[in-house]
């Protein structure tokens, strides 16, 4: 394996942006992607989000930067996208799907790339429009965000070899699979905070006997 | 106060909150004396005042009235007796000399004071009816028209009784008579008030389909101002599965009732209402009925923004009374948590101040709120006494800035608004009309700084996109030197590349690399 972050790894991700799906095929196939490069790129997002509920101009932006907390919305996308791709794998897994965990992390990742690209030029351009121009960055981050989800679906579609019809399916799959798993892990912490109480209240039972 | 804090933290996060208050606090004591000053006089009122902001976080301000005094029956003495003490009193109003008028509804008397409540003019217990000495039982409505005639809301009597200057009878209005009217209703008037016209405007107990009006010679026109009852899909389709028990036991979607009535100088009806919601408690009714009433950025006129909570002292403002003050600014009483709020004619909320307790400036059950001069009375129904709050320099430069803003002198507001923002720097109402009369002036640098700081959006955006043009303008020469360079540098580089001078600049390795995919 090529290291992680060499040079035709980056040129091999702007290469898939403009041809998603020879791209993300021959990143199944030929090793082409990076897991690493993926991990930057949603690094990179989650600053790209955090910065435009920050810096966004006034005409736009509605938020209150006092509410705006970047670790947490770093530590919130980190963990939307290994529950995403676990969740995905999981779905993939049983329906004849070639891709592995990687892949997916893979195409995941790399899709967020022209959000945060639009995130950050919207960002810029909204400091310098007024109210009737609001459209134009609306319409930026839209068709980025459009753009970001697509290559996302041709990613998922072309790792696992599937026809657009069954990706649909499956990432309905996942997103229902999504939901089990915080089920499931809300679940099990609370079951496990039952045990550590139990074990706690039969040591102060024995404490206070003794 | 505490329980204000309560509310706070319900919506945020307790540790972002507490942390910001720990810091602002520790912030304006370290850098401004003046805030601390008015923390000191502030602390030493029994109520927090505070308003919201753009984002409805309370902000604490400083208090924009302050209890002067409190009258009660006790100390008023009549042709040498004292008067004893109110009971249950339920209206109050003042007419155009400030004379006021007070309905002791229990003790079944009108009593006429002087403008600052301290000696008493009259004490009306009864009046001549056609050579029959009649008298009120439970009067709980007053009201004084342009002429000086006074209106009584007679409400066990179900009549309103109408005075004279001197106390002669005038007129008394019962029994309206209407098909739209239910045979087995009875008329309990609770409020009453006039217009210029002489038309009498009357809230009835019961009376759901909204404000009752009579024509000046007592007859029943109709009604007006109805508050329609707004049943979303969701409760319908809940209604439309239930079965006819079911249905039988829920709650009836019954529209409120008014609890207060005002008239201004236009003739237009300000009326309160309680809404269960907390979204709208009061209305301005137009001569047709319609509420005209203008709602401000958050499209709330309904007192409180944080509601949430189950016990008692939680849920949305129940607004008693309104008061039309003047410049298109008006107060309403809340019974629940004894607050006033006050509005200006845009909607926009401008200050809050009051609360229940026992001590002067707090209210037990607020029934009714006026204004004479520039005091604000307000009624409380089970203490039996009228607090007068005098306005302190804060609330007078609130109020002569709106005042300045209703009649179109927004430049003159900005000195009042630049010295409002001494005493409350985050005010977004000083802060946008001093940013408004920068616009106008031209000084669109300042005038955005103001603007943003107002969150006023659009003007915002107008003052940007004036100064984005001035700027533009101003380096036109520069921006088209730097575009002349790009491309005549983009020429040149393009050419030498024909040349053969210098490379294509594309590494001729990745071509190969994506050919061979």
């Amino acid at each position: 394996m090529k290291k992680a972050f060499a040079k035709e790894k980056w040129e091999y991700l702007l290469y898939t942006m403009s041809h998603p799906m020879d791209g993300f095929y021959w990143i199944r196939h030929q090793e082409k992607g990076s897991v690493g490069v993926a991990v930057v790129m949603v690094l990179l997002f989650s600053a790209a989000f955090t910065s435009n509920r920050l810096l966004a101009g006034f005409v736009v932006n509605d938020i209150d930067a006092r509410t705006v907390n970047s670790f947490f919305e770093l530590l919130s996308v980190l963990i939307l996208y290994l529950l995403f791709c676990v969740s995905n794998w999981s779905v993939t897994c049983l329906m004849n799907g070639e891709g592995r965990m990687k892949d997916i992390a893979v195409a995941i990742g790399y899709g967020t790339l022209p959000i945060s690209v639009v995130l950050i030029l919207g960002t810029i351009t909204s400091n310098f429009i007024a109210d009737d121009e609001q459209a134009f960055y609306y319409m930026l981050i839209g068709i980025g965000i459009a753009y970001g989800l697509i290559l996302m679906l041709i990613g998922i579609m072309q790792v696992h070899n599937y026809t657009l019809g069954k990706t649909l399916l499956t990432v309905l799959l996942t997103f229902a699979a999504f939901l089990i798993i915080v089920f499931l892990i809300l679940l099990l912490t609370n079951l496990l905070g039952m045990v550590v109480n139990f074990f706690k209240s039969v040591y102060t039972e024995i404490i206070f006997r003794a | 106060m505490d329980r204000g804090k309560g509310e706070k933290q319900m919506k945020h996060g307790k540790f972002e909150k507490l942390k910001r208050i720990v810091l602002g606090g520790l912030l304006t004591a370290a850098l401004t004396g003046s805030v601390l000053h008015a923390d000191a006089i502030a602390s030493s009122l029994p109520y927090q005042s505070y308003n919201y902001n753009y984002w409805e976080d309370i902000v604490y301000t400083p208090a924009p009235y302050a209890p002067d005094y409190v009258v009660d029956g006790q100390s008023l003495v009549y042709n040498g007796e004292a008067i004893g003490s109110f009971a249950t009193p339920q209206d109050l109003c003042v007419d155009a000399d400030g004379t006021i008028y007070l309905a002791d509804t229990g003790n079944n008397r009108i009593v006429v004071l002087d403008g600052s409540a301290k000696t008493v003019r009259d004490i009306i217990t009864g009046f001549d009816n056609n050579g029959t000495a009649d008298t009120f039982s439970q009067p709980s409505g007053v009201a004084v028209s342009e002429s000086g005639q006074l209106y009584i809301a007679d409400s066990q009597n179900r009549r309103v009784v109408v005075l004279d200057t001197d106390g002669s009878l005038v007129r008394i209005v019962k029994d309206p008579q209407s098909e739209i009217l239910d045979d087995s209703f009875t008329f309990v008037p609770l409020k009453v008030t006039v217009d210029y016209a002489g038309r009498i405007y009357c809230v009835a107990q019961n009376m759901f389909e909204g404000i009752m009006v009579f024509e000046t010679d007592g007859q029943f026109t109709g009604f007006f101002g109805t508050i329609n009852v707004d049943i979303t899909l969701w409760e319908r389709f809940w209604r439309r599965i239930a079965s006819k028990e079911e249905r039988s036991r829920s709650q009836l979607f019954i529209p409120t009732e008014f609890t207060g009535i005002d008239v201004d100088p236009e003739g237009f009806v300000y009326a309160s209402n309680i809404d269960v919601n907390g979204e709208q408690g009061v209305r301005r009714l137009n001569p047709r009925g319609e509420d005209v009433i203008r709602k401000g950025v958050n499209e709330n006129l309904g007192g409180d923004l944080w509601i949430s909570g189950s016990t008692d002292y939680a849920g949305p403002s129940q607004f008693t009374d309104v008061v039309y003050r003047k410049n298109g600014i008006y107060s309403c009483v809340d019974r629940r948590r004894g607050r006033v709020f006050t509005y200006d004619h845009e909607g926009n909320l401008l200050y809050i101040f009051g609360g229940i307790g026992t001590q002067n400036g707090t209210f037990q059950l607020p029934t009714a709120i006026e204004n004479v001069g520039g005091d604000i009375l307000v009624l409380d129904g089970t203490k039996a006494n009228i607090t007068y709050f005098k306005e302190t320099e804060y609330g007078r430069l609130i109020n002569q800035a709106v005042g300045l803003r209703y009649d179109g002198d927004e430049k003159a507001a900005v000195e009042l608004w630049k010295q409002v923002l001494l005493l409350d720097e985050n005010n977004e109402l000083a802060n946008t009309g001093i940013g408004k009369a920068y616009l106008t002036a031209g000084e669109y640098e300042l005038a955005m700084k103001y603007l943003k700081l107002g969150m006023a959006r659009e003007y915002y955006s107008v003052a940007y996109k004036r100064y984005r043009n001035q700027f533009l303008t101003k380096h036109a020469s520069l921006f088209l030197t730097l575009l002349l360079v790009l491309v005549i540098g983009g020429m040149v580089l393009s050419g030498l590349r024909k040349a053969g001078v210098i490379g294509s600049g594309r590494p001729e390795k990745t071509e190969q690399d994506q050919d061979s995919l």
